[in-house]
């Protein structure tokens, strides 16, 4: 009898677990079966070697050959068949991925993880992200080549997702024990709202304003300037670069409470998105690509070399791919899985990769409103105008309704209400665009000017576009809507809401983006920092521009080399040499150097004095002396900019986020006696050699604490910074974790504190009579974890090696003993 | 055992597999349950426990066969903070327990029906 009730209660139990989600557990029965679940996903990491299928709405057989880099070449009849054809092998390799970015951007992601991604969904909405994208989709011309690729790239994903085997379910789904949704065109547009917010939203108004309740706004424009005091445009101004534009930086001022308020609601506003809280300092960010023309080249070929960096995730941000539409089109390259097409590549003429411009494209203006509790309407040249609103619906894993809000604007955006002010923000993803349009077309360009005209009405992020062709003709533009402001022009400022002159009064022509052709140096290079020189264009298009060293060492780089090579373009993106450290290396020495001289110094100023001399400013894994380096830059950065810290605080490592480029930081070098290298909390005044000889010190000695002797590993700049690259659920099972990687902060592999930011994609063309190009980006082609495929790259990215990229004009033309898998589609 | 209990013991196996990969893994307690019916031997629960995990051994080996199993097992061991080796034997011993539990159960039901 005992056994009969054993046996009837574990059945119940088990049944239950079988069928429901215990806690974190989904339910075991459909987890653990080998057939379809979890275990049975294995098998689906592979393709079969020969696969047929008929999709619907295909027009006529489309040939998908994937190479043994997991590339899906695409032979299609008509662009509408290829990306049906794009949209299921997308979704077979990145599914999971496809839908959990869709969620991020659309503020659905509590439908998965329930109350605890709540506050993350409401500010996600609260930004006007998922109305600017419904506002979009809605007025997109639906005739034309973007849409209709956005609807048939959905028709594959659907397919796919209609037919898939249970086995066929990405782990993540049986993980959160959820099912993948339909997928809707309007998600491709919803994801590219969301790399708007990565790469569009200016926060340098934030820093300057917070400076200003510190120090007055004197000094915090001058610590967060308009122009960057070195100029190393990306628009070559035709006089010797880089220029030190250096002026005096204005004594620290009394604080500017008036300020306090804004300032604390700006990065309230910030620091709820916890993607876009900023971690890193500049320095260990940024995006590189240059261009070589023909005369400057071993082989009298243009090359082209990009490098755009991204948070590193697992599965990658890109996805690659070749596409061919015989007689019409034949383009390779990356584009983001959920948004049909190539974003960055080439074809059999030309080639181009993007840097992020990091333009101010976004505004703030203070709002009057009838109610300060419950606003209905905002004054406006002495009127009340209605607010409009929208109601957000919030639902969690079972439908239920977790929160409703209601979401409000005004004509300029989003209007919300921070720390007691209603501020409303004017930004140019809001506006009509058609993106997927843009990037489509750069595949058909035949040469750099069709390229151009190719993005010429190209909105939102802001990006500077870097071409070559075969005919040897380099180019870059930054481009992007620019807008003009009233008055002084300038948008890190908050303007007065009510009344209509603080508006926006138009955008640049693209006649006057930054631009170059074939300039006489023979080669283009851009790297984040200010694109044009003020002297030659003094329109405001942002402010506290990134500091050019990366931009100064690839110049430095391309001008000493005339027969350039693809190998060598190669051996530059992950160039450890620095010019950041060119510059700063000498003020440390010779600050030690004058503390000797004075009688200032002692063993441990002398022990890293004499390592730092010796250090050959090359940020290689086995360098011992980057470590030293980067603590003193560290320290210097602390020590002086102590009047940007509330005093009553101890420093933190966040404090580092609020203060100046560093460029501005080589400025006040020239001021040994300034007032800001006074150490406000000691009662003697310091100057820049007491300082920087400080700096020095300390760093040797907290280096020497927690690393150990300079002849141990500990300082191996391997064991400092290494590369983090994450699965997008943050599970370290499924992340790449630890990875030793060459460069450091302002190399051209920036490498940061973190180890989540770096190169998402390496590549060089070289553009002869036949294309050649060769790449990689950490990571792989699948997004399923067990597969070989999901990070196969990764090997190669951490070397700074690249795979030679095939690029086949038919099926046939393709190494059959390089194609694992053949896939044709047909007609249903 | 004899090779009629055997060669029983393979189809019983064979039985749960085939029912796993067309139904899924609900058919286990079910085929489990028919079993039982036919056999009309509680001591026979045992009997149905180790066909049931053996059969989805076999299914497991075939994936083994087909992809990276082990890299997988690893993976989840990971996600789950198990060793992987529990996450195999979860594997076995989910549909024997299954199974167990309605071998046990049916002839006494059975049993009652006919009383």
């Amino acid at each position: 009898m005992t056994r009969k009730i054993v046996a009837a209660v574990l059945l119940v139990c088990l049944l239950v677990v079988g069928f429901r989600a215990t806690g974190p557990v989904p339910p075991l029965g459909p987890f653990l079966d080998p057939a379809n679940g979890v275990w049975g996903g294995a098998a689906a990491t592979s393709f079969p070697v020969i696969q047929q299928l008929s999709i619907d709405g295909v027009q006529a057989p489309v040939k998908v050959l994937f190479d043994d880099r997991g590339v899906p070449h695409i032979f299609a009849a008509s662009e509408d068949d290829a990306y049906r054809a794009l949209g299921y092998v997308e979704a077979r390799d990145r599914l999971f991925q496809m839908e959990a970015q869709t969620r991020a951007a659309a503020g659905r992601l509590s439908e998965w993880a329930g109350p605890r991604l709540l506050d993350t969904d409401r500010e996600n909405r609260s930004l006007g992200l998922v109305w600017g994208a419904e506002k979009k989709f809605a007025s997109y011309d639906k005739s034309s080549p973007g849409f209709k690729a956005i609807s048939a790239y959905a028709d594959g994903v659907n397919f796919y997702i209609a037919h898939m085997r249970p086995r066929d379910m990405p782990v993540e789904y049986r993980l959160l024990n959820a099912r993948p949704i339909k997928w809707q065109p309007i998600y491709s547009i919803y994801f590219l709202s969301r790399m708007s917010l990565t790469l569009g939203f200016n926060d340098a108004t934030v820093r300057r304003l917070k400076a200003q309740s510190f120090v007055g706004r004197a000094a915090a424009d001058a610590l967060f300037p308009v122009n960057s005091p070195i100029q190393q445009p990306i628009q070559p101004s035709g006089t010797s670069e880089p220029r030190f534009d250096f002026a005096a930086l204005p004594d620290p001022g009394k604080p500017d409470s008036s300020t306090v308020a804004v300032a604390r609601a700006r990065e309230a506003m910030l620091n709820t998105f916890a993607f876009r809280k900023p971690t890193e300092t500049a320095d260990a960010i940024g995006s590189n690509n240059w261009a070589v023309s023909a005369k400057r080249t071993s082989a009298g070929h243009a090359l082209l070399a990009g490098d755009p960096h991204l948070d590193l995730s697992l599965p990658s941000v890109w996805y690659e791919m070749h596409i061919v539409v015989p007689g019409r089109l034949d383009v390779a390259g990356v584009g983001f899985p959920g948004v049909p097409g190539v974003v960055i590549g080439f074809n059999r003429d030309v080639a181009w990769t993007f840097t992020n411009t990091g333009s101010d494209v976004n505004d703030y203006y203070e709002e009057t409103v009838d109610d300060t509790a419950h606003p209905s309407r905002y004054r406006l040249d002495g009127q009340w105008k209605q607010i409009e609103k929208r109601a957000e619906k919030y639902f969690d894993a079972s439908g239920r309704l977790l929160a409703t809000d209601t979401v409000l604007f005004t004509h300029r955006g989003p209007l919300r209400r921070e720390l007691g002010r209603w501020l409303s923000m004017r930004w140019t993803v809001y506006d009509q665009s058609h993106e997927p349009d843009n990037f489509m077309r750069l595949g058909y360009a035949k040469n750099v000017s069709e390229w151009l005209a190719g993005m010429r009405d190209y909105v939102v992020p802001t990006q500077n576009g870097l071409v070559a062709d075969r005919s040897g003709n380099i180019a870059i533009r930054s481009s992007g809507k620019f807008p003009i402001r009233p008055g002084d022009g300038r948008g890190d400022v908050i303007r007065d809401g009510s009344v209509s002159a603080s508006d926006w009064v138009g955008q640049l022509p693209v006649e006057k983006y930054p631009f170059s052709l074939n300039p006489a140096q023979g080669f283009l290079a851009s790297a984040n920092q200010q694109p044009v020189d003020p002297r030659v264009n003094a329109s405001y298009m942002g402010s506290d521009w990134y500091s050019p060293w990366r931009a100064m060492r690839i110049n430095q780089l391309l001008r000493a080399d005339s027969a350039m090579t693809p190998d060598k373009m190669r051996r530059f993106q992950t160039d450890p040499g620095s010019a950041r450290a060119d510059v700063f290396v000498p003020f440390f020495l010779a600050s030690a150097a004058h503390a000797d001289s004075v009688g200032r110094s002692d063993a441990a100023l002398r022990s890293a004095a004499s390592l730092l001399a010796k250090w050959d400013r090359r940020y290689v894994r086995d360098n011992r002396g980057a470590v030293l380096f980067e603590a003193a830059m560290t320290e210097l950065a602390t020590r002086t900019w102590d009047e940007l810290r509330d005093p009553k605080k101890k420093p933190s490592p966040g404090d580092r986020l609020n203060y100046p480029e560093a460029q501005v930081l080589v400025e006040l070098m020239r001021a040994p006696t300034s007032a800001w290298w006074d150490d406000r909390a000691t009662p003697e005044r310091e100057d820049r050699d007491a300082i920087v000889s400080a700096s020095l010190r300390a760093a040797y000695e907290g280096v020497l604490k927690t690393n150990g002797a300079p002849t141990t590993d500990g300082w191996l700049w391997s064991t400092t910074r290494r590369a983090n690259i994450n699965h997008l659920l943050r599970i370290p099972a499924f992340s790449a974790l630890d990875i030793p990687v060459q460069g450091g902060p302002s190399t051209l592999s920036p490498s940061s504190g973190a180890g989540t930011q770096g190169a998402s994609w390496r590549m060089v063309v070289e553009l002869g009579p036949e294309v050649h190009a060769w790449a990689t980006y950490p990571g792989g082609q699948s997004g399923a974890p067990a597969s070989v495929r999901y990070k196969d790259r990764l090997r190669s990215w951490t070397n700074g090696m690249l795979d030679q990229v095939l690029f086949p004009k038919t099926p046939g033309e393709l190494d059959h003993k390089r194609v694992i898998s053949t896939l044709t589609i047909n007609p249903r | 055992m004899n090779v009629k209990t055997f060669v029983k013991f393979i189809l019983l196996a064979e039985g749960f597999a085939v029912a796993t990969y067309g139904l899924g893994w609900w058919s286990v307690p079910v085929v489990a349950a028919l079993w039982a019916l036919f056999s009309g031997d509680p001591a026979k629960a045992r009997f149905a426990a180790l066909a049931a995990g053996f059969g989805w051994a076999s299914l497991l080996l075939l994936d083994v066969q087909r992809g990276p199993v082990g890299v997988m097992g690893s993976q989840l061991a990971g996600v789950m903070k198990l060793p992987a080796l529990a996450l195999y034997i979860l594997t076995l011993i989910f549909p024997a327990l299954l199974a167990w539990c309605m071998a046990t159960l049916v002839p006494s039901v059975r049993k009652g029906a006919t009383a």
